[in-house]
């Protein structure tokens, strides 16, 4: 298989005027394959952000080079579709509106647009909502209009920042199996923040471990559990073993952490 | 089951409760009518001073009778809307551009700051000079009293947009002018016509100023003129009729602002 987005030696590193430069992410190479579910682990503060705001094109690169299916990403890449964890939906728009606005941007005629929409709204179970302003939706439901309005628009690549974290368990663990469940129908590459080991083993192919400050891969670890996957695994002694031993790899991590090592003077001062 | 049973009980509840201020309401102006009725039915201040509420319903059943009352509410009306029209078609457009565009900024910058502390009336002069007393001159007042506001609240609000959404809407694949159209008007909207509204009654008093100064006709010169000939029941005629137009303007702009922003309904709960 071939590698769809890549980082070759990426440094990103943020000048924060007098507190100097903040280096969030440190020669970070990565490959990701099409169709793969990778999830980005590691603690707060250790570039997840920066990376995926890099592969998205928010952000440029310090030094080297984030790419897409081998071509520089210089700019905001609606190839790589971003589900943000603050939802980003647009108030003004209804459910159905603010799916639709992908297909639009895409020229899509309105019949055609509306038609594509609803496949999308139904697939996130939103069915009988169509009509809704997103502020008279849970969290939960907002969350499903913002994968359903990245979904129609059919990027090449997935980018979730901790979709889920804001939440409850319970509303978390459904998004979990309607993730799998629609990743299991399309494969679509995903790229996934999260900061629960749980989250990660459940969902990904790969987990890539990040180290804090500055952020480098410090491990990457195939997941071993077979799919179909559903949250039930989650007690089985299995999973708790490979968990127990993800834990491990973190905490040595945890350990090593040097709260001085993330500021380095900038020449001005 | 708690829930079903509580929820219409805290609904009676409101309910008193609003039928219980509505009463406060009208027994507070019930009581300052009968305080004005007695202190003037006793003679406890000089009709000079203030005339009986009896004295001003008749001063208003004349001037309805002759036709002259609601001539007067609608040309003033009629000037005022069209100073407003015409500052609301500039300056939106212009607030819009500044808060786009910073070279425009930099530009308006200097006039803003220099006519900002300029009370309409001191455009009295130089707009009777160049414009005469007409219906021009006016029109010219309300114009120079409220463009500031409307293009400094415009222009705030513009500034105002959710960066999250630009960069969701480009990730989504929008464009410069789809961003325009379709992220930050509609998000600077609420702000632009709460601009308007508050900038509607400014406008107002405006149109006032203007017409008791110079004026044949209009509510200011009704009241001024009323002044002159020693009617103070029509100064007071005059003054009520102020007020009630004014709020009948700020409901019909409510309605329009329900009709314009669906979105922001729930909001208001
Ligand atoms: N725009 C910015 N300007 C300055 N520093 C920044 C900026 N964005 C991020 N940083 C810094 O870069 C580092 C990495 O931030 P990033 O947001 O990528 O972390 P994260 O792993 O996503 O954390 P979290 O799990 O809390 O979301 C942090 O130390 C942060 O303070
Ligand atoms: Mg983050």
């Amino acid at each position: 298989m071939a590698a769809i987005l890549t980082a070759r030696h990426v440094t990103k590193s943020y000048d924060t005027g007098r507190a100097g430069r903040v280096v969030a992410v440190q020669d970070l190479s990565l490959d990701i394959e099409e169709g793969e579910f990778v999830c980005l682990f590691g603690a707060s503060g250790c570039g997840k952000s920066t990376m995926l705001g890099l592969f998205a094109g928010f952000i440029q690169p310090t030094s080297g080079e984030v790419a897409l299916r081998n071509v520089p990403i210089t700019g905001i890449e609606p190839r790589c579709g971003v589900v943000f964890q603050s939802y980003a939906l647009f108030p003004w728009r209804t459910v159905r509106g603010n799916v639709e606005f992908g297909l639009k941007m895409q020229g899509v005629g309105r019949a055609a647009r509306r038609v594509r929409a609803q496949e999308f709204i139904d697939l996130v179970k939103l069915t009988g909502f169509e009509d809704r302003y997103p502020i008279e939706l849970s969290g939960g439901m907002q969350q499903r209009v913002t994968l359903a309005r990245i979904l129609a628009a059919s990027p090449e690549v997935l980018l979730m920042d901790e979709p889920f974290a804001a939440l409850d368990a319970m509303t978390r663990q459904v998004m979990q199996e309607e993730l799998l469940r629609i990743h299991a129908g399309n494969h679509k590459t995903t790229v996934f923040i999260t900061h629960s080991l749980d989250e990660a083993l459940i969902l990904s192919d790969r987990i890539v471990v990040m180290s804090a400050r500055p952020g480098r891969i410090k491990a990457v670890v195939t997941n071993p559990l077979s799919r179909p996957r559903h949250v039930a695994m989650q007690i089985t002694p299995d999973y708790l073993a490979l968990k127990a031993s993800l834990w491990q790899l973190v905490e040595a991590e945890l350990a090593h952490q040097d709260e001085t090592s993330q500021f380095v003077p900038s020449p001005a001062d | 089951m708690t829930a079903a049973v509580a929820a219409p009980a805290r609904l009676t509840l409101r309910m008193t409760m609003n039928t219980w201020l509505l009463a406060i309401n009208f027994a507070a102006v019930a009581m300052v009518l009968g305080l004005w009725w007695l202190a003037t039915g006793r003679g406890w201040i000089a009709p000079i001073f203030l005339p009986s509420p009896g004295d001003v319903l008749d001063a208003a059943r004349i001037k309805i009778a002759n036709g002259n009352l609601l001539t007067d509410v609608l040309v003033s009306a009629r000037r005022v809307f069209l100073g407003f029209a015409l500052a609301a078609t500039v300056s939106i457009p212009l607030g819009v551009v500044m808060g786009v565009w910073r070279p425009a900024k930099a530009i308006m910058d200097p006039f803003v700051s220099l006519l900002r502390p300029l009370p309409s009336i001191t455009w009295i002069p130089l707009s009777i000079l160049w414009l005469g007393i007409g219906e021009l001159q006016k029109v010219a007042i309300v114009f120079m009293g409220s463009w500031i506001y409307i293009l400094l609240y415009t222009y705030e609000s513009t500034r105002r947009v959710d960066p999250l959404l630009l960069r969701a809407a480009r990730n989504l694949g929008a464009g410069d002018g789809a961003v325009m159209w379709e992220v930050i008007l509609p998000s600077a909207l609420p702000g632009i016509i709460s601009g308007l509204k508050v900038t509607l009654a400014i406008s107002w008093s405006c149109v006032l100023t203007a017409e008791m100064i110079a004026a044949q006709n209009g509510l200011g010169a009704l009241i001024w003129q009323a002044k002159d000939w020693g009617n103070l029941p029509l100064v007071l005629v005059g003054m009520l009729c102020i007020s009630l137009t004014v709020l009948l303007a700020d409901w019909l702009a409510l309605r329009l602002e329900r009709l314009l922003l669906p979105w922001e309904r729930g909001r208001r709960g």
